[in-house]
């Protein structure tokens, strides 16, 4: 009586659909769910697994995973009170590998749902991986932190794997009970920064009986940062030196001068006229200005070193030594600060079988 | 009552002197001359010489200067019998100074010659030309003078007819100090009557000088 009730509204449906179809075709996945959730709780569960198989078709592959196992839950459900117990196991399968985190609502769903959902997701090897979306992590002492959930008891491998699948990194091997952290510290396998911008996170879901039960596969772009280092100083120029060896200017100005000057009170007399005058005195007069003037090229004598100025051209040099050896210090402390930005891509599962 | 009534010329006087410590600069030098001076004349030559005390002082504002100099002493004639006579000399010239290192300068020069008997006095107008330069570093700076008169009021029998004169020598200034030391030669020659009479007086400078005075 029961099942005649519900073969008559689902054939009611199909003339409906048939008479209209361009109306149902319009109508949107979110009223096929609802419409099919409103059968399913009115028992009619024929109808609501028409209803949610539809409204799972149309879900594309981008939609939500919490709106798909919300539809994948009820679509079980129907098809286990249908009676099709292996149709819904297929569906709870299909339900674990899409959120291995899903837990069906025991408020909601009947002890028979969530224990035959509990034996198919026992049976079903499948993770997630939870990666951030864009971080940067100081290679060798800091960590990039790779979420790994699994559906069940499994043994799992992480791996980082070039982009043409040879190995890169193995990170870790060994079971995993619900959910487990694993660390990648950014380097390669010989401790450097790695040689390329791009490797995979694979994660390889195995049975205890060493059954691959699943692969899910995370792109990584690697970019090594590094921050700019400092320009060095630029170099002292001449123009930024006193001279550390006297000239001969102010030597031959000094000879030169006192000649001058002492031919000049040697020549006074002649010049204005005075010729008969005594000698002695002006040449005594003219030789103390020459050897003032003399005595004047022995102490600016060409090449005589400038202690004052070699002390200040000392005090530049140091300066610019002291300079210097600060911007190299600073460049090697940023030439160790390597980073390494990642950025996870999109995960993409691969399994052995279909559901 | 009278203090009040200068009051005001003090004020004046001290608020000039203290505009003017601003811009002005003084020096002073002391030096002895050990001067010599020959008188040829028709009927003989007279040498004279002996020490004399030569003072000077300048006061300079920007490129204007005022040189004031005062000198005197005793000469004596050579010879065993020779008499003595009083030489004493000034100048005022005021100068333009057109480059650091030229100046120009002009002004009257008087000197006197007094005897028991009689007292010759000679009164110039003279310009000058003085160049002066560091020539052994910044410490010592040498100098070389020249004047020529350009008009004379002598109270000899012979008319004057043209004179000229000039000094050369160096100044030593000594680092971080106002002091500088003076060694030169200075001549002043003059012609009287068409050449009959031949007056010179020539002698060498030492002194110490005192700059930047308060």
């Amino acid at each position: 009586m029961r099942g005649g009730r519900h073969l008559a509204g689902l054939c009611m449906m199909a003339l409906a659909l048939a008479a209209v179809p361009s109306a149902l075709r319009a109508q949107s996945s979110d009223s096929l769910f609802a419409t099919g959730l409103r059968a399913y709780k009115n028992l009619e569960f024929d109808l609501a697994a028409w209803l949610l198989r539809r409204d799972l078709a149309q879900l594309s592959a981008t939609a939500p995973a919490a709106t798909r196992a919300a539809g994948l839950a009820y679509l079980g459900a129907a098809e286990l009170f249908r009676g099709k117990r292996d149709s819904a196991a297929a569906v709870f399968r299909r339900l674990v590998l899409v959120d291995p985190r899903y837990r069906p609502d025991r408020l909601v769903f009947p002890p028979e749902v969530t224990t035959l959902f509990d034996g198919v997701r026992l049976q079903t090897k499948t993770v997630t991986v939870d990666v951030p979306r864009d971080t940067t992590v100081v290679p060798g002492t800091g960590s990039f932190d790779i979420w790994v959930i699994a559906s069940s008891f499994q043994t799992t491998e992480v791996t980082l794997r070039y982009t043409d699948g040879a190995p890169f990194r193995a990170l870790y091997t060994g079971p995993i009970g619900d959910s487990l952290k694993v660390q990648w510290d950014g380097l390669d396998a010989s401790g450097v920064p790695p040689p390329v911008n791009r490797v995979v996170l694979r994660v390889a879901s195995r049975a205890p009986t060493g059954e691959l039960g699943g692969i899910v596969q995370v792109p990584l772009d690697l970019r090594v940062v590094r921050p700019d280092t400092l320009p060095w100083p630029p170099p002292l120029t001449a123009a930024q030196l006193l001279p550390e060896r006297a000239k001969s200017g102010a030597a031959t100005r000094s000879l030169l001068g006192g000649l001058f000057l002492s031919g000049a009170v040697a020549a006074l007399p002649a010049v204005v006229g005075g010729t008969d005058t005594r000698s002695g005195p002006r040449m005594a007069v003219a030789g103390t200005i020459g050897l003032a003037g003399l005595f004047g090229y022995m102490l600016h004598r060409p090449g005589r070193p400038l202690a004052a100025n070699m002390r200040a051209n000392q005090t530049l040099r140091e300066t610019w030594q002291r300079r210097v050896a600060t911007a190299t210090a600073e460049n090697a402390r940023r030439r160790r600060d390597v980073r390494l930005a990642i950025r996870a891509g999109e995960p993409t599962a691969i399994q052995p079988r279909g559901p | 009552m009278r203090i009040p009534r200068a009051a005001p010329a003090l004020i004046a006087l001290f608020a000039g002197s203290a505009l003017g410590a601003q811009t002005l600069h003084p020096s002073a030098s002391a030096s002895l001359v050990w001067a010599r001076v020959r008188s040829q004349k028709s009927a003989g030559t007279d040498y004279l010489s002996g020490p004399a005390f030569l003072g000077q002082g300048t006061l300079a504002m920007r490129r204007l200067q005022l040189t004031v100099t005062y000198m005197q002493g005793t000469v004596n004639q050579d010879g065993p019998l020779g008499a003595s006579r009083n030489l004493v000399e000034g100048t005022v010239q005021l100068g333009f100074r057109p480059l650091d290192w030229l100046t120009l300068e002009t002004g009257p020069h008087a000197r006197a010659y007094s005897s028991t008997g009689a007292t010759e006095r000679w009164a110039f107008w003279e310009l000058r030309a003085r160049a002066e330069t560091a020539f052994v570093g910044s410490a010592v700076r040498g100098y070389a003078e020249l004047w020529r008169v350009v008009a004379a009021n002598v109270n000899v029998p012979e008319s004057f007819g043209h004179g000229q004169g000039g000094e050369v020598g160096m100044i030593l200034r000594l680092a971080r100090a106002p002091l500088a030391a003076r060694v030169g030669y200075r001549i002043d020659h003059a012609v009287l009557g068409g050449g009959t009479r031949l007056e010179t007086v020539d002698g060498v400078v030492v002194g110490v000088g005192l700059s930047g005075l308060p």
